[in-house]
């Protein structure tokens, strides 16, 4: 081996030695910083200490309000309470009821003034005419409104859990310092509704769904009916803690579950049960993802919660 | 081969040099004397008055021009001692701003009145950042019509808590006409006015008044903040024909909206935040026309199709992310 090659290699090799040595100096310099910090006096700290525990151990009974959303035929607002106790500051069991007061939306509205008192329609909207005729008055005394079959919801009643992942503060203009948790709900629950009766042949109802019996004399073929419905309701809320025992709630829940929010004839015939058959049936009640939002003021007792270490 | 060593030393100094500032300097043990003061600063250089006192340097000769002398030079002579008890820093160099024993007793009877920060150097600063905000928008207010569609918004922070910025929809081919409506349509004869939408921008002012950390699972901690937005902007929307539809077609075209939204941004790191907002778009729309003209003629007469105009709100949930730019900053002052 030639003197240069010998000096070339023993370059390389002086070169890759370097390098790995800078390379070893740099990881130490990274490892160095962090054992500082993992010797430091935080080391193994908890994330906060002397923590406000809102929850744990606590009492809590809640006067509650609900607005229902993307309503179609009536709109809710539920008014009643959540009564809660925590077992710990991130599980508590508890109840939510209340019992709503509906209003008619302005497709409902729409519907009760413009649809026409037809052959067309009259399974699904009030046919005043005494001889069934198509395109008469309505409003005349005794004849039902559109507006009277739609579905309501009347009452809830749900057990449920409430889990708390997230705990905090935040600050409003920098000036205001609310604690703050987010949580997560679910449950079951139990839902009072109205829905139009069932009518039609074979029903145990009127035997005709139309109107026109009811203006000869005959049966309300649009009456309503009480209902129950069980349903999975889940959402997701946050608590602002006011003072030691207040806190002001906003809350998401979902509620899905089948009704007939309209009272129409729209399925129980044909393919998969798609088309109208003439009949008010529990074949008529769709899926509904139904939602609300809700807001509450909470009251816990004993009204001075627990401190963490 | 030489030179190869050479290499290596310089790369083994330059690897050494940051670890000094890395690493924590030694606790000094008591009784040991203090170290020595830091150098004087070159001429133009800056002055750290919170350094310890340094012996004055002699006065270089006025307007000469001369380069400081190197250190070990000639000028770099033993320094007198500091007059008046060694006040050193401002004394030194302006003695009619050095406090005397009597204005510090005045100062400290004095009520500060300082600007402290309930929350002093924020995790997530947005204090001349730019933020790219993609998301995926749904409508929460139409029964009728859904509108989901991808979108855009671009911010950039004058302050920590005012943002100016731009943000625009995409709905072209998104609009979902629901089930419900077909419904209502075959069931009571009663066709409700539909319109879609194809694309809209906005230009907004983003403020922000709320911020707050989280302890997820009392584990971990993260950020967050609250935000209000509200702008003008343009919105571009058209019927649906479901009255006429045989004889009716729409274009196009642009109205004028007002944005109003809140959100929230939860923050993953300095840089990246998921983003939930809510988000009205105010506009006055045009609706189709709820009743059909005699004569064929008079259906074919666009002047025919469009009925009333109606104030309208398209309120839309906004899903997406938010990356701030640049990635990382450093404060300038310590806690």
């Amino acid at each position: 081996m030639s003197a240069i090659k010998r000096t070339a290699m023993m370059r390389r090799l002086l070169t890759t030695i370097g390098l790995g040595i800078v390379g070893l100096l740099a990881l130490g310099s990274r490892a160095e910083a962090q054992e500082i910090q993992l010797t430091g006096p935080l080391a193994g700290a908890p994330p906060a200490r002397h923590l406000r525990l809102y929850r744990d151990g606590r009492f809590e009974i809640a006067p509650t309000m609900s607005f229902t959303l993307l309503d179609e035929y009536e709109r809710t607002i539920l008014f009643g309470g959540r009564a809660q106790y925590n077992l710990t500051d991130w599980l508590g069991i508890g109840v939510w009821g209340a019992a709503g007061i509906s209003s008619p939306t302005s497709l409902t509205n729409e519907i009760s003034t413009s649809a026409p008192q037809s052959v067309e329609t009259q399974v699904n909207i009030p046919n005043c005419s005494p001889a069934g005729s198509a395109y008469t008055a309505r409003g005349s005394a005794g004849c039902p409104s559109f507006a009277n079959q739609t579905g309501k919801i009347n009452w809830v009643f749900a057990p449920q859990v409430q889990v708390v992942p997230f705990r905090g503060k935040l600050a409003i203009f920098q000036k205001i310092f609310v604690d703050t948790d987010a949580y997560l709900h679910a449950g079951v629950a139990f839902v009072g509704l109205t829905e139009r009766a069932d009518c039609g042949p074979g029903t145990g109802g009127p035997s005709s769904c139309s109107n026109v019996p009811l203006v000869n004399g005959g049966a309300n073929s649009f009456g309503t009916t009480g209902s129950m419905a069980i349903a999975p309701t889940f959402g997701l809320g946050l608590n602002f803690y006011l003072a030691s025992f207040v806190a002001l709630g906003v809350e998401y829940r979902a509620l899905p579950f089948d009704w007939n929010r309209s009272g129409f004839d729209s399925r129980g015939a044909g393919p998969n049960n798609n088309f109208p058959d003439d009949k008010i049936t529990s074949a008529d009640q769709t899926l509904k993802f139904n939602q609300m939002v809700t807001i509450s003021l909470g009251f816990s007792l004993p009204t001075k919660p627990k401190v963490s270490d | 081969m030489k030179q190869a060593w050479r290499w290596l030393l310089v790369a083994a100094a330059l690897v050494l040099l940051p670890r000094a500032a890395l690493a924590q300097s030694p606790k000094k043990k008591p009784g040991k004397k203090p170290a020595a003061p830091t150098a004087q600063p070159a001429a133009g250089g800056e002055i750290e008055l919170d350094a310890p006192a340094a012996p004055a340097a002699p006065a270089a000769p006025a307007d000469t021009g001369a380069a400081p002398a190197a250190p070990g030079g000639p000028t770099d002579a033993a320094p007198p001692p500091p007059a008046g008890g060694g006040a050193g820093g401002i004394c030194d160099i302006d003695p009619t701003a050095c406090p005397k024993q009597e204005d510090i007793t005045k100062a400290a009877k004095k009520e500060v009145n300082a600007e402290v920060y309930a929350v002093q150097q924020i995790y997530a600063l947005r204090y001349h950042r730019l933020e790219i905000q993609p998301w995926w928008s749904v409508t929460l207010n139409d029964q009728f019509v859904s509108h989901p569609g991808p979108g855009l918004g671009i911010n950039y922070y004058i302050t920590n808590v005012l943002a100016v910025g731009v943000s625009g929809n995409y709905y072209g081919g998104l609009n979902e006409d629901s089930d419900f409506n077909f419904q209502n349509r075959r069931a009571a004869y009663i066709a409700v006015p539909l319109n879609e939408y194809s694309v809209g921008w906005n230009a907004n002012f983003t403020y922000v008044p709320v911020y707050g950390k989280f302890a997820g699972f009392g584990n971990f901690i993260f950020s967050y903040d609250a935000y209000l937005l509200g702008g003008i902007g343009m919105l571009w929307t058209k019927p649906i024909a479901v009255i006429d539809p045989d004889n009716r077609s729409f274009t196009y075209s642009g109205k004028l909206d007002v944005d109003l939204g809140i959100g929230l941004r939860i923050f993953f790191n300095r840089w990246f935040a998921l983003n939930l907002e809510i988000r009205d778009y105010i506009y006055n729309e045009q609706l189709e026309n709820t009743q059909v003209a005699a004569t064929q003629a008079e259906q074919l007469n666009p002047s025919t199709w469009y009925g009333a105009n109606s104030l309208t709100n398209n309120v839309q949930a906004q899903v997406g992310v938010s990356v701030f730019l640049p990635f990382g900053w450093e404060y300038r002052l310590p806690k």
